[in-house]
């Protein structure tokens, strides 16, 4: 015959490891939850290696109404599409750190670009590229020339770019600056020298 | 092979008549009248009932692009929502439900509504009174009607003089809708661009050379017709509101219509185009553009400098149009087009945005090969390289007079929609208002400048644009 105070303890104990068994489950299973809602929340792009290069940024400076060449050192794969991104990504980098010289929103990034020719580039941006930028004709010309005269300068050979917004046309930026044209990176390289 | 040959023959023949009958069948159109624009689209028979596409009708009006799930179908028109289900007779709009007359149909991915829809849909989307005369199929979106009174001179020369009260010409476009028919007893004005409407039937003159008038309407045109027992010369004023009609001379009567010295030419009475300027206050609507101080939107900034800009040139003699005079959504393309379209001589988009305090000129930005395009069909986004050496030049004046008015300017070509779209020359001109200070007297007096240099550029290009033109 067990006395009943050990019965007692042994329930005590049994009930005490089943709580703790369903707490560390559901402590686990809200870890899980948690990573792997970061992993969704980051843009789905593929690692990138290549080897550190210095390359030359042209930067917008709103204050000033200007753009300036500025060399910054990027880490820039072979391939010519992921080169061309890590180049329009370390351009939004700049500007998305703090104090920005021209501030963009956050979550602003470049999603994918590809080649539909061998000189003609699409580059597709995520929706907070467009949603959050500041509405004007001078802020966003500078955002886009930017973006393209920094891409022609690092990554010869092309001659058009288009931008898509989160994989779709989009009439423009931010209300100003066309993004159903196909630029023209001569014409954007003319415009690029009056803001320098 | 006799068999054969016949066989051909009556085949050759029979095509011929089909075509013969299908070219005589005139479209069934419905034309839309509005303060902005006019336009016409086809009526289509489904089940012995007419339809509409509704993109047809809404998107020249400036609305959202549409947008559709399935069966279920979306548009925004001056923020008010209009929904449409396929199979169902009735849709909503704002949530209230709206009687279609008929149902809704999805035909190619495309949403018709019966015809006699176009009421309800328009009245309560433009939230305006809409005239619609039905057996014409012609809508008139608020007071938009041409009316027109006739006199009679009677003697040895006798005349028919119509006066209208907007003037009334022919778009470049549909040139070959609106012309002048004329049989040795008939002369017919057929408008399809102008709202032309008169109460009037028939009137009758007598037994001489004009007979008698009436104003008919069917198929979204208006047609005024005269009788008489002689051909009629057509004789159009310099501002387009007074037509004379009156007997030609015998040596011309092998003419159709003679052209007169200074008046319309035979085909489609070309007259040398009005000088008029075509201010486009920027955004409107959904559309608010950039915001200043948390309260004022760039939309109505706009707006001010636009009307500002319209009594600036008028007070210089030089009539001007806005592309919207209220809070209103109109798109990029079809600002281009109501220019395009009302041959406007000049454009002038007017923009406010950071940063700075100044003023920013902006002419069209065009890549060499664009700007070779030639030809009379030009693609869209390089509509502008006809006239990019003017559109610079107008900017480089307006820059000039803005800097006499002690305003700091930066001047520079962009890809900016939709300068590149429209075929005369055009500028864009955003005032970077000082969001520390927007409703001091200095701002106010810096807008009043804007406005004022602006006129004054526009009246010394003037000559030069005209004279090209």
């Amino acid at each position: 015959m067990i006395p009943r105070h050990f019965q007692i303890t042994i329930a005590l104990v049994l009930l005490a490891i089943l709580v703790s068994g369903i707490i560390i489950i559901r402590m686990t299973h809200k870890e899980e939850a948690l990573t792997l809602q970061a992993a969704e929340a980051a843009p789905a792009a593929p690692m990138v290696g290549g080897k550190q290069e210095h390359i030359q940024l042209l930067l917008a400076y709103d204050e000033d109404q200007a753009l300036r060449w500025r060399s910054a050192d990027v880490f820039l794969p072979a391939d010519r599409n992921l080169r061309a991104r890590e180049t329009l990504r370390s351009v939004l980098a700049q500007y998305l750190q703090m104090p920005s010289p021209h501030p963009l929103a956050k979550g602003a990034d470049i999603k994918d670009v590809y080649f539909i020719s061998d000189d003609t580039m699409i580059v597709d941006t995520t929706a907070q590229f467009a949603d959050g930028h500041p509405s004007g004709i001078l802020l966003e010309e500078l955002t886009l020339t930017s973006l393209i005269e920094t891409l022609t300068a690092n990554v010869p050979g092309i001659a058009r770019v288009k931008f898509l917004v989160d994989g779709k046309e989009r009439e423009t930026l931010a209300g100003h600056a066309d993004l159903m044209s196909f630029y023209q990176t001569a014409a954007v390289h003319k415009l690029a020298k009056e803001f320098e | 092979m006799r068999w054969s040959k016949t066989g051909a023959g009556l085949a050759v023949v029979a095509l011929c008549c089909a075509l013969g009958v299908s070219a005589a069948a005139p479209e069934q159109q419905l034309t839309v009248y509005t303060a902005q624009t006019s336009y016409s689209l086809p009526v289509v028979d489904h089940g012995g009932k007419p339809y509409i596409f509704v993109t047809d009708l809404l998107l020249p009006l400036g609305t959202s692009r549409p947008t559709a799930k399935e069966k279920d179908w979306r548009i925004s028109v001056n923020k008010t929502d209009l929904r449409l289900t396929a199979g169902k007779d009735k849709g909503t709009i704002n949530k209230q439900a709206v009687d279609l007359g008929g149902k809704a149909l999805l035909e190619n991915g495309r949403f018709m509504v019966p015809m006699d829809a176009v009421l309800p849909l328009l009245g309560r989307l433009l939230n305006t009174t809409v005239d619609f005369h039905q057996t014409a199929r012609r809508v008139f979106v608020g007071d938009t009607f041409t009316r027109f009174t006739v006199g009679f001179k009677n003697g040895d020369q006798p005349a028919l003089i119509l006066t209208f009260s907007q003037p009334v010409r022919a778009s470049r476009s549909h040139q070959e809708k609106r012309g002048v028919l004329t049989h040795p007893d008939t002369t017919t004005l057929t408008f399809t661009k102008d709202p032309v409407v008169s109460e009037l039937k028939t009137q009758q003159y007598g037994d001489g050379a004009i007979q008698s008038l009436s104003f008919s309407e069917e198929n979204g045109t208006a047609f005024v017709t005269v009788s008489g027992n002689k051909p009629l010369q057509l004789v159009q004023s310099d501002d387009g509101r007074t037509i004379t009609l009156q007997p030609q001379a015998p040596d011309v009567s092998a003419t159709p219509i003679p052209t007169q010295p200074g008046g319309p030419s035979a085909e489609g009475q070309k007259r040398a185009p009005e000088f008029f300027v075509m201010i486009d206050p920027s955004h409107g609507g959904n559309d608010k553009g950039a915001t200043f101080g948390g309260k004022l939107v760039e939309k109505d900034i706009t707006l001010r400098l636009a009307r500002e800009v319209r009594r600036e040139l008028e007070e210089r003699g030089i009539p001007a149009r806005l592309l919207r005079e209220s809070d209103t959504d109109l798109g990029l393309d079809r600002r281009a087009e109501i220019t395009n379209e009302q041959h406007a001589s000049v454009y002038v988009a007017l923009h406010a945005g950071r940063p700075g305090k100044g003023v920013r000129v902006y002419a069209p930005l065009l890549s060499d090969a664009q700007q070779q395009q030639t030809g009379r069909f030009l693609p869209w986004e390089a509509a502008q390289s006809g006239a990019m050496s003017r559109s610079q030049n107008l900017a480089r004046v307006v820059s000039e007079e803005l800097k006499k008015k002690g305003l700091t300017v930066a001047s520079m070509a962009v890809v900016l929609r939709p300068l590149n779209n429209i075929t005369t020359p055009a500028i864009a001109v955003e005032l970077a208002p000082d969001e520390n200070d927007l409703q001091s007297p200095d701002n106010q007096k810096r807008q009043a400048n804007v406005a004022t240099a602006i006129a004054s550029a526009i009246v010394q290009v003037r000559n030069q644009i005209g004279a090209r033109q």
